[in-house]
């Protein structure tokens, strides 16, 4: 391991026969960062993690995982991460705890004492529920256990793929609760893929959108946040007709080029992700 | 590897269970009907009931099958026994598939555990099922023999036994390789394991075909059924050795290529 990135992607190529799957994928994720990857579906994003799990076998670029090739030292990469499919395969005649003492002892790791406790209490994980076959288990009591194995062993890297899909909202708290932690130890770095934007924009430190497999943008939210475009609308005390402009970046130039006409009111829209997010959206399926 | 084992044979328990006891139960069977066809002997009548082409192809070795040596033996190479032991094993060694098809492969190879690890896995287990099957099959001889009251100086001898329990776990072996490239090929179980599993059928009737069907003794060299000429082995003819290597070795090549391709797909 060395000092660089959490994650490198460099020019990441998936092609599945004539489709693609993701093209000239490049980005990095920096250690103790919490990255939000964002897309419609299909665009790329489970392509992406599973190529980081050597899962997949790139068409070419490379990824590396602290300093560790993804494909050419696969087990070592994979030594470093903890993953949360999108679809939580089970052993259906497994319970909770079972299942996650299995999951433990298939690479010899170890599960930081008291660590696996504190989770199963933060996702209100019972004794009972513990015990319970996970055939039995709810959609969002199996998605907890998901949440669970991918972070029990504290990994360096923890890849979650859409983590609070099906969870209530005091299971949702609890997960952001569980990242603020995991933010402020600084010892994991976490890559997320969420439709949940809200989420986003609690969670993350920096997001990446991906369209049609390719990176569209990528920034911090803030950055984004100023870097969008804000409906303004300006009323005057004269009663003239109010202007209403789509402004990006610092509202002065505009309030400057209206030579001192009396104004009554400025109303900015607050910038909201999911805006921001559907606009490239729509311009993709456009 | 010792937790996915174990959790492999916690999930095919139902298949091997239900195997070794038809296996078992078979052999018990088998037994008391040749000891009952012995004491009212009715051998005679067996003979005349074998059809025509198979006492033409099998010539004076068919005669053993109206035996109480031959009848108590043909509970290692009857069409049921045989396929059952290639059934279960190929239900194993097919579990790839099954973790592809399901994404359990997802969490497993998340881990570090690498990808041949998964292939050995099964592989491990079908052998174990298949010794499992054979030395049960063995024991239901004994405990039927007993149970029965058989004459035990006109079973098969322990040696042609053990010969012809060999034969059958190096087909079942064989055929698990071959599902094991199989399932190394498939993203679904089902695809996979109707695959082996007709093939093993095709096979199977190809070789017994064989014995009566002249244009079919051309190409029954590729079954594999071919190699476990059961009649021989209790006539003390066959080359046991030579069978048991050629079996083997379509093993390896086959889980050679098996974990050639599982190394280079994409999961």
């Amino acid at each position: 391991m060395n000092g660089g990135p959490a994650i490198a992607v460099e020019g990441l190529t998936k092609y599945y026969g004539p489709v693609i799957g993701i093209e000239d994928l490049s980005f990095d994720v920096a250690r103790g960062e919490v990255y939000g990857f964002l897309g419609a579906n299909g665009a790329g994003k489970t392509t992406t993690m599973r190529l980081l799990l050597d899962l997949l076998r790139p068409s070419r670029g490379r990824a590396i995982v602290m300093g560790v090739d993804c494909h050419r030292d696969s087990l070592a990469a994979r030594r470093l991460i903890g993953y949360l499919p999108g679809d939580l395969p089970i052993y259906p005649d497994l319970g909770a705890r079972d299942y996650l003492s299995y999951l433990s002892r298939l690479d010899g790791r170890r599960v930081a004492p008291g660590y696996l406790d504190h989770l199963l209490r933060r996702f209100d994980v019972s004794a009972i529920d513990a015990r319970r076959r996970l055939r039995e288990q709810s959609h969002g009591m199996k998605q907890k256990i998901g949440i669970i194995q991918a972070l029990m062993l504290k990994p360096p890297v923890a890849i979650l793929d859409e983590p609070t899909a099906g969870l209530d909202p005091l299971m949702v708290q609890a997960f952001r609760e569980t990242v603020a932690e995991l933010k402020r130890a600084g010892e994991t770095t976490v890559f997320l893929s969420s439709h949940v934007l809200a989420e986003v924009e609690s969670t993350c430190d920096r997001i990446g959108l991906v369209r049609g497999g390719r990176l569209v943008t990528s920034g911090t939210i803030d950055d984004i946040r100023r870097d969008a475009t804000r409906r303004v609308t300006i009323t005057f005390a004269d009663g003239s007709p109010p202007i209403v402009r789509d402004v990006r970046g610092p509202l002065g130039p505009m309030l400057a080029s209206l030579d001192g006409r009396p104004i009554h009111d400025v109303a900015v829209e607050p910038f909201r992700l999911e805006d921001y997010v559907a606009q490239f959206y729509a311009d993709g399926a456009s | 590897m010792r937790a996915m084992l174990v959790r492999s044979a916690a999930q095919a328990r139902y298949a091997i269970v239900g195997a070794y006891f038809l296996l078992c139960g078979f052999q018990l069977v088998i037994v008391g009907q040749a000891t009952e066809i012995q004491r009212t002997q009715s051998f005679g009548r067996v003979a005349e009931l074998m059809p025509a082409f198979l006492q033409r192809g099998l010539g004076s070795r068919a005669m053993l099958m109206a035996t109480f040596r031959g009848t108590v033996a043909f509970g290692y190479f009857h069409p049921v026994v045989c396929l059952v032991v290639v059934l279960v094993a190929m239900y194993i060694a097919t579990e790839p598939a099954h973790e592809i098809e399901s994404g359990l492969v997802d969490l497993e190879l998340a881990r570090a555990v690498p990808r041949h690890r998964l292939l050995t896995r099964s592989l491990i287990l079908a052998e174990a099922a298949i010794a499992g099957a054979v030395v049960l099959m063995g024991i239901g001889t004994v405990i039927g023999a007993r149970l029965f009251g058989a004459p035990v100086a006109e079973l098969p001898s322990a040696t042609t036994r053990l010969h012809l329990l060999l034969n059958l776990a190096a087909i079942a072996s064989c055929f698990a390789a071959f599902a094991l490239l199989v399932a190394a090929l498939s993203r679904r179980w089902t695809t996979a394991f109707t695959t082996a599993a007709l093939a093993a059928v095709v096979l199977y009737l190809m070789d017994f075909l064989a014995i009566g069907w002249p244009l079919l003794r051309n190409i029954a060299w590729i079954s594999p059924f071919h190699y476990y000429p059961a009649l021989s082995v209790i006539a003390g003819e066959s080359a046991l050795a030579r069978d048991i290597t050629t079996l083997a070795a379509a093993s390896v090549v086959c889980a050679g290529a098996a974990y050639w391709f599982f190394a280079r797909r994409d999961l």
